[in-house]
């Protein structure tokens, strides 16, 4: 029983060795935060990690080759299982707060799921093939990652429009969502109470980043902003891999196959290049 | 086919062990946890993934639903205020980084998308814009059901 393993280290270690390198020295980096005037774009090691594990693989340095960019894949799933424990384990740690939140919290979880009726058009007449699902169903935060990578598997066309997504989300999502909070706040046509619980659809940081921004328009809400942020922060971390599993993926993919062959015909009109697509190989 | 799941079984424990190893050096650089705190959460998290992947194999017999799922719920309900570990299990846990299993995760998925490198450069402006456009419609639509619960209810 150990052989397969055995098998799998001698066969890929270059893999092993690579991420393990590619790890600690991401590491040794460290969050990296760029000053753009309008806000901060923040750098985590995961993201130098991915890029430079990209730059070695066989479309440019070649240092990995197909069969090792494959078992990599797999291991991408072995590395999602102690992150999914880790979530998990926080959302259960404060399930006892659920109950106290209100139905307004409890619902707005829904409108997470909003998105989808924005973005894949849009991103179908971008041209985006399968990876529009991946892409759109949700927020795409960690437990998204989790979900469609294993539904669809690490090389499905799927899972690299959610992977893009969390990618460039890390990157510019705290600058972004204070940006947007901001914006939206101007428009005074929702309560100061119903955009703190919006800023908690992201990440810890996204929130952190919203709800801030929040707090000193409304400074009459300053302290009540980020706790209710902190609530829906917390709560889309308990309902977010259910909420995908059961109304996001199947509602996207409905749609997605009642759009994709209107908009993808007049897309496949207008440009030659159809190869962007996720069959690549 | 009891013998089939048991090569399974070990075989995955290898591979969280194999891939444990990074997340711990992770822990350990990147969020100054010491190997003792380390290999406290790891066996935690390790162990509910395991448990996780393993219950998942056992049910997929019966309903197919997201292994994920199985372990994100391995661990909510090891860490519920039910749970007669719920102490031990959120304690341990907590000296593990949220993010210190993406390092490793990152590292993988850079080398496996390194075969669609040109891909992801030719399309990198769609993505932002499709990345921006998700979080500003989850956003919006997330206030706007929230606005209209609160006014429904009577609240604000």
């Amino acid at each position: 029983m150990e052989s397969s393993i055995k098998g799998r280290l001698l066969r890929y270690w270059k893999v092993y060795a690579g991420a393990l390198v590619l790890a600690v020295l991401s590491d040794m980096i460290g969050i990296v935060k760029f000053d753009i005037g309008i806000g901060t774009l923040t750098l985590f090691p995961m993201v130098f990690a991915t890029i430079i594990g990209g730059l070695f693989g066989p479309d440019l340095l070649r240092l990995f080759d197909m069969k090792e960019s494959g078992a990599a894949g797999a291991m991408v799933l072995v590395c999602l299982a102690p992150f999914m424990a880790k979530m998990g384990v926080g959302a259960g740690a404060n399930l006892a707060r659920l109950v106290e939140v209100g139905p307004a919290l409890l619902l707005q979880e829904f409108g997470n799921l909003g998105t989808i009726l924005i973005s894949l058009p849009v991103a179908l007449l971008l041209g985006l093939k399968k990876e529009a699902i991946g892409a759109c169903y949700s927020i795409n935060r960690d437990s998204n990652l989790g979900l469609t990578t294993d539904i669809y598997g690490p090389d499905a066309p799927e899972t690299k429009g959610t992977f893009a997504v969390y990618i460039v989300g890390s990157v510019i999502g705290t600058v972004f969502m204070s940006l947007l909070a901001s914006i939206v706040a101007s428009w005074n046509v929702f309560h100061p109470l119903a955009l703190a619980m919006a800023s908690g659809v992201g990440s810890g940081s996204m929130m952190t980043a919203a709800a801030g921004t929040l707090a000193a328009i409304y400074p009459d809400y300053a302290e009540v902003i980020p706790v209710l942020g902190g609530a829906s922060d917390m709560l889309t971390g308990i309902t977010g891999i259910y909420m995908g599993t059961f109304i996001g993926l199947p509602l996207t993919t409905w749609l997605y196959n009642k759009l994709e062959p209107t908009v993808g015909r007049i897309f496949a009109r207008n440009t030659i290049n159809s190869n962007a697509g996720g069959e690549a190989e | 086919m009891k013998a089939k799941a048991e090569i399974r079984f070990f075989e995955q424990m290898g591979l969280l062990a194999l891939a444990g190893t990074i997340m711990i050096l992770t822990n350990m650089i990147g969020y100054k946890y010491t190997l003792v705190q380390s290999l406290q959460g790891y066996a935690v998290l390790g162990g509910i993934a395991l448990a996780g992947v393993t219950i998942s194999r056992f049910m997929s017999r019966f309903i197919k639903l997201p292994t994920m799922m199985y372990v994100s719920l391995t661990g909510l309900l090891l860490a519920c205020p039910l749970s007669p570990f719920k102490e031990q299990v959120i304690a341990w846990a907590n000296n593990f980084a949220f993010l210190a299993p993406a390092t490793a995760l990152g590292a993988f998925a850079g080398i496996s998308l390194g075969k669609d490198m040109k891909n992801f450069g030719r399309m990198g402006v769609k993505l932002i814009a499709i990345t921006v456009l998700v979080i500003t419609g989850t956003f919006i639509m997330s206030a706007f059901v929230a606005d209209q619960v609160l006014k429904y209810t009577g609240s604000v």
